[in-house]
């Protein structure tokens, strides 16, 4: 099945991404001849794009709360994990922005300390899955024959069991914690990343400029790093930037099921897995943390398809 | 076109083995030992070692690989450990409900999707088209857990106009049959019974169907407009045929392609999408069991599960290989893999 | 709240109800309500099914192979038992058989049968009948998957238990003892392996999922994972406990709120496993609660065996350091009470005057300093249990908190609860949440528990063969004063030793919309519904 799913691997960006290109295509050429000024292009674009530029804000602020809020946790509204019975499920007031949750504790704060987890979950995890994917797409795709069939045998088998199942048996097997999470969350996004890659150096491969770095004696690794992996690089950010959203997401599904963080450690999936139980006694327990996952969600997508679109020309004419 | 099934029948092969040694790897290496799960909190050591013995747990692993893979070559998975039935009956069970929500959730998502895809790429940068791609980014971006959640609260928990858990009112309940209700209830003209099986279903297929409502709306539009943008597309309305026809009949056709792969890879989606969506709505299938036999180290139950889903994975990309084969004739059936 | 209390209200509860059904028969003060017939006919039509929601599919619907009460709700249904409990509490009342005549030694038991009983398939449930469905739970027949055989009929290595049982005609059961034992006419009784199963289903090998009994209800299907449908057994034996209603259907619902909105949206008639932070929703919309003392405890244990609990003053300070008042105030409400004592309130040897460890956040901030105890790990469970209506992780966090404030630091490691089992036998740990349903209303079914060599019953690893005495006199003691001295004995070593810290006793909470008459939750966690109608 392979080479129909390749392209459907492609396709699950959704839109024609550069790496449907044909081998001639443009800014592949372009791309090995003068690299900045493919990326002075795409900055550009992405500027003139104004949904892209605010999900940039949203992250950039989303960062630098997590960092904010890691360095200096005392510049929250109020400790996250300081308990008070007494203050069991209150609702929105001007103490507590976002109410508080069954322990008393203040939602408000506990999601910006969440936002910590999530982008770690969302940036590590994408990093694993990026790393062994790309290694293995750039072997199987650029070696070929045997080592290509073994390993693509292997992305089939691990894309035919639904990845948030396989996360979920990773966590039963190895317990919670974040920690397990990304690795989990990482390990099953990796089939992705070396579909993508492989395809792509399948393209690149029969490019002139790749068949003379071969004739004047470059390595094998040589031409991956230097000549092919630079050209696949634009498809990865994308891809890693839309990734980003969906890991953000698993790890909220596997924090709704139950198997995400420590307690008392602050989760969106997992808080609004707790609030669940308690929708009508106190819906804000329940409302807020999926605001926040949807709107980072949300943000990630509009980026990756902001940068998409920015290095495709083609879509940016629309 | 036979030989290319045939083909790909094959190449599942080694696939489906490969799962079959993943899933057994992760369970049986990774998790808790199912002997006090299964015997309760008064059995002794000896009862449980016992158990083990008799459950074949305390042979070689690749033993019990193959006694698993040569019962499930003969149709045998094994028992539950947790209920004693055997494990085919477990599934099949609980199975055709997964399958008639998911099969609802991807009409619901076809449909509403391929429409608004249309209409957007036709009214390109119009107003229609930032609303419904503002819906479909909502639609990628909102957890299936919440948006389920919340359409509980809706619907069920303020206007009271559908139930909020449950596929159908038990005694109403059609036996044997397909197993599909809708299907089961039509059949047989109790309409008493397919209206309660249709209000049960809405609710978990429209919060199924969120996600790859709008992934088909944004492969639609960017499928339309590509070929929108296509010569003959051009040609046709240059030779004067109305635009409707043109979007149906010229554009529509071909912008297909790359829609039944995102249809068909959405279908396997939706197996793992199911699990939380049974979850929040009770709904009596197979993902919700999966997650709890996970927890509860059933290692036969889970196996058989994952594999079942595997076989239903790589058949569903079969199928849609070779619609996607019978569209674009281009395709040649004997090509490499490359 | 002391006992008197407790039954006033019993008594004002016993009262509203009569005013919703408006029958007559009720006497108060706890006492049997009227019989399910007759009852409801006087407000009208009776509707032909009711609905009840319940949180997980049952284990198995053999009583043989079960362990769990989302089974025993359900078996309660089908099944009869050689004995019975009281609709409302664990008095021990005739079912199958009259209540027997015990010898001089304690050791034989002979029950007189009742004649003409059938099973749903029509055929004899007698003496015969009986003794089959005991004897494949002793040994040598017992299998390992027989969960709570040993428990109700005993075991030859702990010499306890029946020895022998047998039919010499129809209509006498003999049973001989191994052992003199107190407890054992409650076991007969119980909803766990008592139940009688035809010979027939455990012939034909499937009495797990095609469960026949001699019970009121008769099983008619099983949909896993969504419900379960019964129907009347037209011809039960007894008339006080014919069923009105046609069709009782059992409906799997695992989310606590989505059983609630289930309930408020009209598609259940009623559900349980709810936590105080639903009742006024559920009311809200009309909806009628119930709520009784439940015959539970929920509790902390500690690692007695080793690690820094096994120090006493160590686990002194612990419960120094949680107000365990405020806390069953803030995370259960009116829905529980603070546990004084390992029995509940209302079981016969309790003592008022036992005190537990009072609330001292400054002694034990000291304590911990002079000990150097900053940090230690909590098991704990996920899922929701009858004896904790909010789960096992909001109550370990809430625990952590207070800890928190006197310097420790602990670390929770939680698991589902099937899992959790097992980490308690297999895993390290300090402390960990547990807690106790009584089967069968006799003391030594909690006192027990820290006297069992059985680590899965003991999770705290308590050994002290003083109190080990102590449960072996109270066992072979008859019922009595000499008998509640000796587990007030027990109780008061469990307050000064503090092998665990005691939690709360929490009632048994359930709901019903208002067309359903007749309801009521037994203390040992089963539904009769025989006994409920619902007005159409």
């Amino acid at each position: 099945m392979a080479e129909l799913i390749n392209d459907a691997a492609v396709l699950r960006e959704e839109e024609p991404a550069p790496s449907q290109m044909p081998p001639e295509a443009p800014e592949g050429e372009r791309a090995a001849q003068k690299p900045e000024s493919l990326w002075k292009d795409m900055w550009y674009s992405l500027t003139q794009n104004k949904p892209a530029m605010v999900s940039l804000v949203v992250i950039s602020l989303l960062v630098i709360i997590a960092i904010v809020t890691a360095i200096a946790p005392q510049v929250l509204p109020c400790d996250p994990y300081q308990q008070d019975l007494s203050q069991s499920f209150e609702g929105p007031s001007a103490e507590h922005w976002f109410g508080t949750d069954q322990q008393g504790r203040d939602i408000f704060s506990r999601i910006l300390i969440g936002s910590q987890i999530s982008l770690t979950v969302g940036l590590l995890s994408v990093a694993i899955s990026l790393t062994i994917g790309v290694a293995l797409g750039a072997i199987a795709g650029y070696k070929g024959g045997i080592v290509d069939t073994i390993i693509m045998r292997f992305m089939d088998m691990m894309l035919a069991i639904p990845s948030i199942l396989l996360a979920i048996a990773f966590m039963a097997a190895l317990g919670r914690g974040i920690d397990k999470a990304i690795i989990a969350i990482g390990f099953v996004s990796i089939p992705e990343y070396a579909r993508i890659v492989r395809s792509q150096i399948l393209a690149v491969k029969q490019t002139d400029y790749v068949a003379a770095a071969r004739v004047i004696g470059d390595s094998d690794a040589t031409i991956i790093f230097r000549h092919v992996l630079p050209n696949v690089l634009p498809s990865i950010i994308v891809r890693a930037t839309l990734g980003i959203s969906g890991a953000i997401l698993d790890a909220a599904a596997l924090g709704f099921l139950g198997l995400g963080v420590q307690p008392p450690a602050a989760e969106w999936g997992d808080m609004l897995g707790r609030g669940r139980n308690y929708i009508f006694r106190a819906p804000h327990a329940m409302i807020f943390p999926g605001l926040a996952i949807t709107i980072t969600v949300l943000a990630f997508n509009l980026l990756g398809d902001g940068i998409r679109d920015a290095f495709d020309p083609k879509a940016r004419k629309r | 076109m036979l030989k290319y099934i045939i083909k790909r029948i094959l190449l599942a092969i080694p696939v489906l083995l490969g799962v079959s040694i993943l899933v057994f790897l992760i369970m049986r290496v990774f998790s808790a030992d199912p002997a006090p799960v299964v015997l309760g909190q008064h059995a002794t050591a000896e009862a449980m070692e016992a158990w083990r013995d008799a459950n074949g747990l305390n042979d070689p692993i690749i033993v019990q690989y193959f006694d698993f893979l040569t019962g499930a070559l003969t149709g045998d998975l094994g028992e539950s450990y947790y209920t004693h039935t055997p494990v085919i009956q477990e599934l099949m069970s609980r199975f055709p409900a997964t399958v008639e929500l998911a099969l609802v959730a991807i009409v619901i998502a076809t449909v509403v999707g391929i429409v608004l895809g249309v209409v957007s790429a036709v009214h390109k940068n119009t107003f229609i088209d930032g609303v419904s791609m503002i819906f479909a980014l909502i639609g990628v971006s909102m957890p299936i857990f919440w948006s389920g959640i919340l359409l509980i609260i809706l619907f069920a928990g303020v206007l009271h106009v559908l139930p909020s858990s449950g596929r159908i009112d038990p005694l109403l309940a059609p036996v044997g049959g397909t197993g599909l209700y809708l299907i089961d209830t039509l059949l047989s003209g109790d309409f008493e019974a397919f209206s309660d099986a249709l209000s049960h279903i809405i609710l978990p297929a429209l919060a199924l169907s969120l996600y790859s409502m709008a992934v088909i709306t944004r492969m639609t539009r960017s499928s339309m407009l590509d070929t929108l943008n296509e010569d003959y597309v051009r040609t046709a309305r240059a030779k004067g045929l109305r635009r409707g026809r043109v979007n149906r009949h010229h554009a529509l056709r071909n912008a297909m392609l790359p829609i039944t792969t995102v249809i068909g890879l959405q279908l396997g989606g939706l197996l793992g999408g199911a699990m939380l969506t049974e979850t929040v709505f009770a709904w009596p299938g197979i993902g919700k069991y999966v997650v709890d036999c996970i927890l509860k180290s059933d290692f036969p139950v889970v196996q058989g599960a994952v594999l079942l889903i595997g076989v239903i994975f790589i058949i569903v990309n079969l199928v849609v290989d070779v619609i996607y084969a019978y569209l674009d004739p281009r395709i040649k059936y004997s090509q490499e893999e490359g | 709240m002391s006992i008197k209390e407790m039954s006033r209200r019993r008594f004002i509860e016993a009262m509203g109800a009569v005013s919703v059904i408006g029958a007559t028969g009720l006497a108060g003060c706890g006492s049997q309500r009227a019989g399910g017939s007759g009852s409801a006919s006087a407000s009208g039509e009776i509707a032909d099914t009711i609905t009840f929601a319940q949180g997980a599919d049952p284990r198995g619907l053999d009583p043989a192979y079960v362990d769990d009460g989302e089974s025993a709700k359900v078996m309660s249904n089908i099944y009869d038992t050689v004995l019975k409990f009281d609709v409302e509490t664990t008095e021990v009342l005739p079912s199958l058989g009259e209540m027997p005549d015990i010898s001089d030694d304690g050791l034989t038991y002979t029950f007189k049968i009742r004649e003409g009983v059938k099973f749903h398939d029509g055929t004899d449930c007698d003496a015969n009948a009986i003794v089959t469905s005991i004897t494949r739970q002793l040994e040598p027949n017992r299998t390992e998957d027989m969960p709570y055989a040993s428990f109700v009929f005993g075991s030859e290595s702990t010499n306890s238990g029946i020895a022998s049982i047998e039919a010499p005609d129809a209509t006498t059961l003999v049973i001989t003892l191994r052992a003199p034992s107190t407890p054992f006419i409650r076991n007969m009784a119980m909803t766990l392996a008592a139940p009688i199963v035809a010979p027939s289903a455990i012939e034909a090998g499937d009495s797990n999922e095609n469960p026949i009994g001699s019970g009121p209800y008769k099983f008619v299907s099983w949909t896993k994972g969504d419900s379960i449908v019964l129907e009347a057994n037209e011809d039960y034996w007894d008339e006080e406990h014919k069923s009105q209603t046609k069709n009782a259907v059992f409906r799997i619902i695992a989310e606590n709120s989505s059983r609630v909105t289930a309930l408020n949206n009209g598609e259940v008639d009623m559900i349980d496993g709810i936590d105080a932070s639903v009742v006024d929703t559920i009311t809200g919309a009309g909806n009628e609660l119930f709520e009784e003392d439940g015959m539970n405890i929920n509790y902390m244990a500690f690692r007695n065996d080793s690690g820094v609990f096994a120090d006493l003053e160590a686990r002194r300070a612990f419960c120094q350091a949680v107000n365990v008042e405020e806390m069953v105030q803030s995370l259960y409400g009116d829905y529980a009470g603070v546990a004084n004592s390992v029995m509940p309130l209302w079981m016969a040897p309790y003592d008022e005057d036992i005190q537990q460890t009072a609330y001292d956040p400054e002694a034990a901030q000291a304590k911990f300093a002079e000990l150097g105890i900053t940090s230690c790990t909590m098991l704990t469970y996920t899922n929701v249990r009858p004896y904790n209506s909010i789960g096992g992780q909001p109550l370990a966090e809430a625990i952590q908190g207070y800890l928190r404030e006197v310097g420790v630091e602990m670390e929770i490691v939680s698991y589902d609860w099937t899992t959790y089992q097992t980490k308690v036998e297999t895993d390290a740990f300090d402390c960990c949440l547990y807690g106790w349903v009584g089967d069968n209303g006799d003391p030594d079914n909690f006192m027990n528990l820290l006297a069992d060599e059985n680590v899965s019953m003991n999770v705290g690893r308590y050994r002290n063969d003083e109190y080990n005495a102590l449960i072996q006199q109270g066992l072979t003691t008859p019922d009595g004063d000499d008998r509640d001295a000796i587990y007030k004995q027990c109780e008061q070593m469990v307050a000064d030793e503090m092998p665990w810290m005691l939690i709360s006793h929490s009632k048994n909470l359930a709901a019903y919309a208002p067309s359903i008459n007749n309801f009521y939750y037994h203390p040992t966690g089963v539904v009769h519904l025989e006994l409920i109608t619902k007005t159409a």
